[in-house]
């Protein structure tokens, strides 16, 4: 009796030369959608959550500021007093008019320094803000 | 005779067996690298500054005052209220003026002291901005018999700016000595 199975002569292979592709195609969609941290944060912030929240369409405008539940003052990539923010905002504003200005405050922080924060911000004519927070689970 | 060998066909390849490693190694830099940002968070337009203030008288009616105090006490219209019962008690007040005219609107005020923790002011402000979407919303389901988002751009801005605009003020702190 004869017991071999019988097989087909054909090789078996699985096609992956379009691997790479696929994989490129991956890499492509990581890439462009990955900003790079351009700046460091020097402060500890944890940020409040909410529920009626939306997305800023538009990265580009968004200019930081972070306060640190230390209460220090983060704008761009360094420590700032509240009394330069008004200068720095206001050139930022002359070069891009509507700007908004997302404000990346810990949640441990007292109104006091968020409304000082807001003062500077109307004198510097920068009036689109937005109140950074996380989606509520 | 010498006999003149064929050669033999050789085929020229470019190994590349090794390229989706590559591939998969740049992959795996990104993929842990990346920290995709999420920039969400409550938009919000601040007054202009003026020197000298005006003083527009506004009546009582389209007025609701919300105060928070640096113990986490809320008040709504002077009386205490949670913050999460927020949302509800302004709803009734936003529909009610729905079909009045622009000047006539709900004005939702906001006032916090210095040393009310920030966290709080946010979550009462969210509320108050969860309060006007949902009434803009049922708004939208009601008239248009579709949700907000999809409204064509004109339906949306006739709810969002006509029927149901968000009014917030952020009071204007006072000062202290």
């Amino acid at each position: 009796m004869n017991f071999k199975k019988k097989r087909s002569n054909s090789k078996q292979e699985i096609p992956t030369s379009s691997m790479p592709d696929i994989i490129f195609m991956l890499l492509l969609f990581f890439m462009v959608a990955t900003t790079l941290r351009e700046v460091d944060v020097y402060v500890k912030y944890k940020l409040p959550e909410a529920e009626a929240i939306e997305k800023i369409e538009n990265k580009r405008l968004i200019s930081y500021i972070w306060v640190g539940r230390s209460g220090k003052i983060q704008l761009n990539d360094n420590i700032v007093a509240l009394e330069d923010i008004q200068d720095i905002m206001y050139k930022k504003r002359v070069e891009l008019p509507n700007v908004i200005v997302s404000l990346r405050i810990d949640k441990e922080s007292e109104m006091g320094v968020v409304t000082d924060i807001q003062q500077v911000l109307r004198k510097a004519s920068t009036l689109r803000i937005n109140y950074s927070s996380m989606l509520k689970q | 005779m010498v006999q003149i060998k064929k050669k033999k066909d050789l085929e020229a390849k470019i190994p590349d067996a090794g390229m989706s490693d590559i591939v998969f190694l740049l992959l795996l830099f990104f993929l842990v690298s990346t920290t995709i940002d999420v920039d969400t968070g409550i938009g919000m337009s601040l007054p202009e500054f003026q020197e000298e203030q005006e003083f527009v008288p506004i009546s009582k009616e389209r007025l609701v005052t919300v105060n928070i105090n640096k113990n986490g006490d809320v008040l709504l219209n002077g009386d205490v209220i949670a913050i999460p019962q927020i949302s509800e008690n302004l709803k009734d007040r936003i529909v009610s003026k729905i079909e009045l005219p622009s000047n006539k609107k709900l004005i939702v005020s906001i006032k916090t002291d210095r040393r009310t923790n920030y966290n709080l002011y946010i979550q009462a402000l969210d509320q108050i901005v969860l309060a006007y979407s949902e009434v803009q919303e049922t708004y939208s389901q009601q008239f248009y018999g579709k949700g907000l988002a999809d409204l064509t751009p004109e339906e949306k801005r006739v709810v969002i700016k006509e029927k149901v605009p968000k009014i917030i003020s952020i009071a204007e702190p006072e000062k202290i000595n």
